[in-house]
């Protein structure tokens, strides 16, 4: 599949301060990217640069086709944008609001009414219609900047913490409003601090620190090529055959891996590179030796870990 | 020591700003007194020399005390309120009166700061002989310090009862305006009368500081051609001034309390939604209902200059009807006046208060209205998605310019009606009034002009409307102290060079208001000021493309 949003070693420079570092990634039609690093890692620029607020010092940006720099008119009818911050009016209702962005696009009078219609009920602020702006919560807000973002039918929505400061209920709604909007064949870019969210809902991720790009791709990818070794657990029934059981695995897998246990939990972990037939030999010692095995399983990386590895690895 | 008082200080000092005021007011007492200092070997025994600096001085202060004090207090609060830092306060032990005296302590302490700072230069009046201490600099002094109390109480009101730094300015300049000059307009009206309206009046006009430090000048009143009346207004302005400053705290102190943070949002009431009943008497009330639907933007009209009005709180359709009626009764007034007193007053001063008024019309709504046009943008971060539409910088400057264009376009042709009973009364006036009309549609440009400039250099809305005010008043009313200084010290050559940068003066001269008819200003101020606007506006145009092009 031809990918829609690409960039190929997009840099940016303020000065002597690399803010991005040779970026290369893509991103498929539908596919929901999420863009995952610390404060003042480059996110930011690089979507800045992606809508057309900012210039690349080196490299291409390109959105549907559409060059970033050269063509930013019309990356400004193929990007919706949603920043962190929302951007509001005083006195202006939410009607009002979204009409004025869609005069500004050029959108017919007739047709704006039925998009800012469509819009609100996508986007599950149909209630807000009539409210004035800067009286809505911050959860109100977030949808309604949601609305606002999908007004022109951009192909591509670049969302900046669109989970940022809603409830849980909100972050919910949010999830599943993303994931509708890319079975409607949008393809989105997410930053978020949020990680289990945005694990939920990515198709790819790409983590980014110090402006450069440490890993890209699903997040399985991700994990095993950050983590070679897997972690295991191995849950027993009494405390009585722990120590038994972890001089087993000492025998069975790799010399220098890490075994460890807890009386208290009645767990073994280790990590290791064997495959799963290779482990079957441990999990049938084990059965034999009589060991009260209540659980044998891998446990599953999640984002967060593997974030905070590449933080930890990039210094 | 109240603690509040200390951050306060600590924080305008601080600034960058605080050490440029300090500077340039330093500098320009220095100056003031250089101009008349003794450098022959004649002395001026008279002390005429001393008192021509004090006049400049004294009335140099008074426009300073009205210009910038307010801007402090205006901020202090509503700034506060804003960032979340006032709930703060009201959890700390602090009671609302000592927050209240710890914000009126910080503002008069920094205006104490630049008063004392002005010292060196009241020395040097006296010692230049003519300038009595207790008659002339201790009670200007005094007078200034009472005038800097009442500003502060009333900008400490306003700001805590507005929602926006920004607002919070407007309604504090508007009040000061108000205050020191409007309330001088009914007693200039009834003077000579004695009845109960006029007596009501002159005691109205002692809540202005200009009479009492006209007084303390050696002037006469405002409107008594020069005839120093027998009844001193200092008491009365004394009195009237803190008890003024007492209703405008205790009303402070009242409101300063959980209240402030302890409102509902609007419901988002429609008309539509209403009975048959409640629709028929909201369209019998309103003209134009405010809580109708209002319609979509048509594609041939700006939606930049829709929104504007449309954000702006008195910028929706029934609030420039009422904008359009009251400069209609304003105009019949007017009229009225130009009619019935043009025989008595003379049409010069008719005239010339007609000039007045629309400038200072001028003066208060065109920073007010073009001074958030692109900074409140940036403020709010809308700036960004104005710039992700496709509306080019040419058509987002058209239409905010034009937002403002109407209602001033409003507020001339209210005044309009005025001229014409003028012309009708003495029609070889017809040459005057199209002077003056140039010299105001110019004024009306170039004060929006510079305001939108102003406004694209701030990304704090309070800052560029404070910056607009301050650069407007100081070409527009700063000016005219060297127009009071004419004769001496300053000379003709170099009060008509002053002036023919001050729109306002040429207004004046077009309307042979009496003290500007000497000068030549006209047509080398249109020129001036119709340069200023053109470069403005390429400024402006520049400085839209600047924001909106890619970083």
């Amino acid at each position: 599949m031809a990918a829609v949003v690409e960039t190929r070693d997009l840099t940016k420079k303020y000065g002597s301060f690399v803010a991005l570092d040779r970026l290369t990634l893509s991103v498929e039609r539908g596919q929901i990217l999420g863009f995952v690093g610390p404060n003042g890692a480059g996110k930011t620029t690089t979507i800045r640069i992606l809508v057309g607020l900012a210039r690349p010092t080196s490299g291409s940006a390109r959105v549907a086709g559409a060059d970033c720099v050269t063509e930013a008119r019309k990356i400004k009818r193929l990007v919706g944008y949603m920043p962190d911050t929302f951007g509001s009016y005083d006195n202006m209702r939410v009607g009002e609001y979204l009409d004025f962005f869609g005069a500004a696009f050029g959108i017919p009078r007739r047709e704006r009414v039925q998009r800012i219609g469509a819009v609100l009920e996508t986007a599950r602020a149909s209630s807000f219609r009539d409210l004035f702006v800067e009286a809505l919560s911050h959860g109100m807000k977030q949808r309604v900047a949601v609305a606002r973002t999908l007004l022109h039918d951009p192909q591509v929505l670049i969302l900046d913490e669109p989970a940022n400061g809603l409830d849980p209920e909100a972050r919910i709604e949010m999830r599943h409003l993303l994931l509708d909007l890319a079975e409607r064949g949008k393809t989105l870019i997410v930053t978020s601090h949020i990680l289990p969210e945005l694990a939920r809902i990515c198709h790819r991720v790409a983590i980014i620190t110090r402006g450069r790009l440490r890993s890209f791709g699903t997040l399985e990818e991700i994990t095993r090529q950050l983590r070679p070794s897997r972690p295991m657990e191995i849950q027993l029934t009494s405390a009585a055959a722990l120590e038994h059981v972890t001089a087993l695995v000492r025998q069975t897998i790799e010399p220098d891996a890490e075994v460890s246990s807890s009386p208290a939990e009645l767990v073994v972990r280790f990590r290791t590179t064997k495959r799963d037939e290779e482990l079957t030999g441990l999990l049938a010692a084990l059965v034999a030796a009589d060991a009260g095995v209540a659980q044998f399983r891998e446990v599953q990386t999640d984002l967060e870990e593997a974030f905070m590895t590449v933080a930890r690895e990039s210094g | 020591m109240n603690p509040i008082i200390r951050r306060e200080l600590l924080e305008v000092l601080r600034t960058r700003k605080a050490l440029l005021l300090q500077f340039g007011l330093a500098v320009g007492c220095m100056l003031l007194v250089l101009v008349r200092w003794p450098t022959g070997e004649v002395a001026d025994l008279t002390g005429a020399r001393s008192v021509q600096v004090l006049l400049v001085f004294g009335y140099g202060l008074l426009a300073g005390i009205l210009l910038l004090v307010p801007a402090f207090p205006a901020t202090t609060i509503v700034r506060e309120k804003i960032k979340g830092t006032l709930a703060l306060l009201f959890n700390s032990p602090l009671s609302p009166a000592s927050i209240y005296l710890g914000k009126l302590g910080g503002a008069l302490g920094f205006t104490a700061v630049l008063l004392v700072m002005t010292l060196p230069a009241a020395a040097a009046c006296y010692a230049l002989g003519g300038a009595g201490i207790r008659g002339g600099i201790t009670l200007l002094y005094a007078v200034l310090g009472v005038a800097v109390l009442q500003m502060c109480t009333l900008g400490l009101l306003v700001s805590c009862r507005s929602q926006s730094t920004d607002s919070a300015l407007r309604f504090t300049y508007a009040l000061v305006l108000g205050i020191a000059v409007l309330t001088l307009v009914p007693h200039a009206l009834l003077l000579g009368s004695s009845d109960l309206w006029a007596q009501l009046a002159g005691w109205l006009r002692c809540l202005s500081p200009v009479p009492a430090v006209m007084e303390v000048l050696g002037h006469a009143d405002v409107g008594a051609h020069g005839m120093i009346s027998a009844q001193s207004v200092l008491p009365r302005y004394l009195i009237l001034a803190l008890l003024f400053s007492l209703v405008c705290g205790l009303s402070t102190v009242s409101l300063l309390n959980h209240n402030l943070f302890d409102r509902s949002r609007p419901a988002g009431v429609m008309t539509e939604d209403l009975s048959t009943q409640g629709q028929t008497f909201r369209r019998l009330l309103f003209l134009v209902d405010p809580q109708r639907r209002s319609g979509s933007i048509s594609l041939w009209i700006n939606p930049v200059m829709v929104k504007e009005f449309r954000t702006r709180r008195f910028g929706r359709s029934h609030w420039m009807l009422r904008l359009v009626a009251v400069c209609a009764i304003l105009s019949l007034g007017l009229s009225y006046v130009a009619a019935s007193e043009a025989r008595s007053w003379g049409i010069e001063y008719i005239g010339g208060g007609l000039v007045l008024l629309q400038i200072a019309l001028l003066i208060l709504f065109a920073p007010s209205l073009a001074a958030g046009l692109v900074s409140s943008e940036r403020e709010s971060g809308s700036w960004q998605l104005l710039r992700m539409t496709p509306l080019s910088p040419g058509k987002i400057l058209f239409g905010k310019l034009s937002s403002v264009a109407w209602p001033l376009f409003l507020l001339l042709c209210a005044t309009l009606p005025g001229y014409i009973v003028m012309m009708t009364v003495k029609p070889e006036l017809w040459y005057q009034v199209q002077r003056v009309v140039v010299c105001l549609v110019l004024t009306a440009v170039f004060a929006v002009l510079l305001s939108a400039a102003a406004s694209t250099f701030f990304r704090v809305t309070a800052l560029a409307t404070t910056a607009s005010y301050l650069a407007l008043l100081t070409i527009c009313v700063g000016t005219l102290l060297i127009w009071l200084g004419r004769g001496a010290p300053f000379g003709h050559a170099t009060v008509a060079a002053v002036l023919s940068i001050n729109p306002v003066a040429a207004a004046l001269q077009a309307a042979e208001m009496p003290g500007f008819t000497q000068y030549e200003l006209l047509p080398a101020n249109w020129w001036i000021i119709g340069s200023a606007c053109l470069f403005l506006l390429i400024f402006l145009r520049f400085r839209t493309w600047q924001l909106c092009r890619p970083e």
